[in-house]
């Protein structure tokens, strides 16, 4: 057998993209077996009973995973070509910001952590591309409502929020963990890819998601920043709003 | 109602036709683009849901043989597959108004109470009798 030469590494970029890819495929029967369960039981017992929950962690541990999978594969696309550019348009940074807390419940119910949505003022169009940031969010969130639980923070909270900033409007996640510096962030990049845990002080796992955000926002010319929302800290997108249409 | 469910996965399968069995669907399940073009020619399908990535003819194959027969020309084909909208997007002209693929799911988000809303709310099959709900 041929020995794959230092070029040629035998897990390559795209094996392992295929992998996130094939890997979707045992979650989701995992996601229906647990459904498919859930719905029997519903039909002989009463909704108090203890198997319901569980069979209903099951399903939303699974449709996590595929979420987490389909982010990942986005992000890493993106940052394999490295000249594509997210194609932008005029996007509502609320109805991002609402569409991520939707997604992010369920797992954030899981993880006993309490979600809100902070929008207090009002915020004209910003150029994203939609899906690209709504991409980004939610696997920031994945990542701050996995570890906020094992940081110990005064309260499980994560705030989705927007505000205005010098460079235009920050949307991000905050919560009270101070961990969340600019200088974790810094680290974590440097080290992304040569250590297990990258972002030591924030994730007691890969923290993918950061770095998932990180390669998506880079594509759409945005750039994930450590901010701070009233007392909060986080991160979040330095978007660009929409002048033109502002000006309408 | 009775439908053609195209599913090469064994297991998505299964849970697909047990949970649309249960809300009072036939269902006859085919792995393949050919075994799908015999089962409708055994039995003429309400509606079918199609995995576009088969083995061997893909689904789009699939589709343009399925087409080519007038009895199913008007027979509405759900795309329920593994390809992600981003990659779907490129094609969907073409399925749509060519192949007439009336609506598209991506199937890793779409759980199995959502196949049989899907199936029982289609505005083309609301004509159809006897169809029982799934909450």
């Amino acid at each position: 057998m041929r020995r794959p030469s230092q070029q040629q590494p035998i897990l390559s970029e795209q094996v392992l993209l295929s992998i996130a890819e094939q890997l979707k495929t045992p979650f989701l029967q995992i996601s229906h077996r647990a459904e498919l369960m859930a719905l029997a039981e519903r039909h002989h017992t009463d909704q108090s009973n203890p198997v319901l929950a569980d069979l209903h962690e099951i399903q939303t541990t699974s449709d996590t995973a595929i979420r987490l999978l389909d982010n990942y594969l986005f992000g890493a696309r993106l940052a394999l070509e490295e000249q594509y550019q997210l194609q932008l348009e005029p996007v509502s940074v609320s109805s991002v910001l609402y569409d991520t807390g939707q997604q992010l419940d369920a797992m954030a119910k899981l993880y006993g952590v309490e979600l809100e949505l902070s929008l207090n003022g009002k915020f004209g169009p910003v150029m994203a591309n939609r899906s690209g940031l709504q991409s980004a969010l939610v696997s920031l969130g994945y990542t701050l409502i996995e570890a906020l639980p094992s940081l110990e923070a005064r309260h499980s909270r994560l705030q989705l929020a927007a505000h205005r900033c010098r460079y235009g409007i920050v949307a991000g996640l905050y919560s009270d963990a101070e961990q969340l510096t600019v200088e974790a962030l810094r680290q974590g990049r440097k080290l992304q890819g040569h250590a297990r845990q990258p972002l030591s002080m924030l994730s007691p796992g890969s923290g993918a998601g950061v770095f998932v955000a990180d390669a998506i926002l880079q594509a759409m010319d945005s750039e994930l920043k450590v901010s701070r929302h009233h007392r909060l800290y986080g991160l979040g997108a330095v978007l660009r709003p929409n002048q033109q249409i502002q000006l309408v | 109602m009775h439908i053609l469910l195209v599913e090469p996965d064994k297991l998505l399968a299964r849970s697909e036709c047990q949970a649309l069995e249960q809300a009072g669907h036939s269902v006859m399940v085919a792995a393949t683009a050919q075994v799908a073009i015999q089962a409708a020619d055994e039995r003429r399908p309400d509606i079918v849901l199609l995995e576009l990535q088969l083995v061997s003819h893909s689904g789009i194959e699939f589709l343009y043989e399925f087409r080519s027969y007038s009895d199913w020309q008007s027979i509405p084909v759900v795309a329920l597959t593994q390809v992600p909208p981003a990659e779907f997007s490129g094609s969907a002209e073409l399925l749509k108004h060519e192949l007439g693929v009336v609506a598209y799911h991506y199937k890793p988000r779409t759980s199995l109470t959502k196949i049989c809303r899907i199936v029982n709310e289609h505005p083309l099959l609301s004509d159809i009798p006897n169809i029982v709900s799934v909450s």
